[in-house]
């Protein structure tokens, strides 16, 4: 198996790597990226613990191919925001409560800061709808909307 | 710190992404299933993990984004480029004008995060019986262009479905793109059924294109997805609508013969005394819209 030439930015940063095709994009930017916070899930595209922005849209990375990351932009939960400087969702995460065990949170995080960013319209149907390929097992899905749309009433 | 692996690994395979459409036609040329494309994805990296597919290479269609892909209308034809996403098309003001139940089914499938990748032509070449994108097409006559080193060919979108998960296509053939005749009195509309609203295949689904005038239908059809082998077209229940008095009474007539030409099976999703009931009080409700304008145009 020939290694696969990859040149893409993640989080803001260029990255050229020589890579093994047969992995997901999950995978590669868990285990050889360090960007831990994209969580494998069910590893089917049904639950979203994956969800990266690949060119500024939500999808689940369990479901790309390592090398089709070539040429593109990857954003994670990390590049969102920082400790100091969260993104606005993330710092209303914070304040509503909206996490339990956490382990869905970075890949709910990006898709709701997207329908920050791209949908501040959304009414709740819409949100649903928008966040319905994000799965959390501890059914805390009130609380994140409430963090979504306080972060939309503070900016 | 490494993933846990709960699925098999995805078995190692050559990698190519051809620059041009040309360089790919040449790549594919007499090669059978040993060789996979990649569009979207979304299908085929389950068929790797769930080792449904072991292709020796794989082509990814990446850069061929710009040649199969976009949405245009052009001498009276809606045209979508095969690697049209699900998200383009639930988007486009195009598709809302000529083909709403496309809209419709495509703001459907999956969820976001598919939808932003997946593409029209992968859920054919996928060739579900439930693929969402199928009952629309039908529907709306939609014709599929097919590309190899032989030429162009072109087919009507049922020929695509030869059985269920496997499409029509000839070795060396990719999907180059899908057409559908721009017609502004067309109103077309379409439902599903399934266990729930969001992130889930659907147990029935169901297209009507059709018009009204003068309180008759016009030329109308309607199509079934995930109640036969393949999507198909209601044969009866077309040519009963076609020409008929847009009442209500013939909606519940028309709903009953669509149910006849289906052909469904028991499985996980519903069982086939459901699915038949299914067509005929989604066919019922889509003909009621129709008849009340309530979809477009």
């Amino acid at each position: 198996m020939t290694k696969v030439e990859v040149k893409f930015r993640l989080n803001g940063a260029s990255r050229t790597d020589a890579i093994d095709p047969n992995q997901t994009l999950c995978d590669y930017l868990h285990d050889a990226m360090g960007t831990t916070s994209v969580k494998k899930g069910c590893d089917t595209g049904e639950c979203g613990a994956c969800t990266v922005l690949l060119d500024d849209l939500p999808v689940a990375s369990c479901l790309v191919l390592a090398p089709q990351v070539d040429g593109r932009e990857v954003v994670t939960s990390e590049g969102l925001g920082t400790r100091s400087r969260p993104h606005p969702v993330q710092r209303e995460f914070v304040e509503k409560d909206a996490v339990q065990c956490g382990y869905c949170i970075p890949g709910m995080i990006v898709t709701l800061s997207w329908i920050f960013n791209h949908v501040p319209e959304a009414s709740d149907a819409e949100i649903k709808r928008l966040m319905s390929g994000n799965l959390c097992r501890c059914t805390g899905y009130l609380q994140q909307i409430e963090a979504l749309k306080a972060a939309r009433k503070k900016t | 710190m490494k993933s846990f692996q709960y699925l098999a690994p995805i078995r190692p395979f050559e990698y190519l992404a051809p620059n041009t459409l040309a360089e790919l036609l040449e790549t594919i040329e007499g090669h059978g299933r040993e060789l996979q494309l990649i569009a979207g994805g979304t299908d085929l990296l389950v068929a790797l993990k769930e080792r449904t597919m072991a292709p020796r290479t794989v082509v990814d269609l990446r850069r061929l984004r710009k040649e199969l892909g976009g949405i245009s209308v052009d001498r009276g034809y809606l045209r979508l480029g095969a690697m049209t996403t699900f998200s383009e098309i639930e988007s486009s003001p195009f598709v809302a004008r000529y083909a709403g139940a496309l809209r419709q089914a495509a703001a459907n499938v999956g969820t976001l995060q598919i939808r932003s990748i997946a593409t029209l032509g992968g859920n054919l070449a996928t060739a579900s019986p439930a693929a969402d994108s199928a009952p629309p097409l039908i529907a709306l006559g939609a014709t599929v262009t097919l590309l190899s080193r032989s030429g162009p060919r072109t087919l009507p979108v049922q020929s695509v479905f030869a059985g269920p998960k496997r499409n029509g296509l000839r070795p060396g053939e990719i999907i180059s793109s899908v057409e559908i005749q721009a017609r502004a009195e067309v109103r077309s509309a379409w439902m599903r059924s399934a266990v729930r609203n969001e992130n889930v295949l659907s147990a029935v689904s169901v297209a009507v294109a059709s018009s009204v005038q003068g309180g008759r239908f016009g030329p109308s059809r309607i199509a079934l997805g995930a109640v036969a082998p393949t999507p198909i077209l209601a044969e009866t229940a077309s040519k009963a609508l076609s020409g008929s008095e847009a009442t209500p009474e013939q909606a519940g007539r028309v709903a009953s013969l669509a149910a006849e030409d289906s052909r469904p099976i028991s499985d996980i999703r519903a069982s086939a005394q459901y699915r038949k009931r299914l067509v005929s009080v989604l066919t019922k409700r889509l003909l009621l819209q129709i008849i009340s304008g309530s979809v477009g145009p």
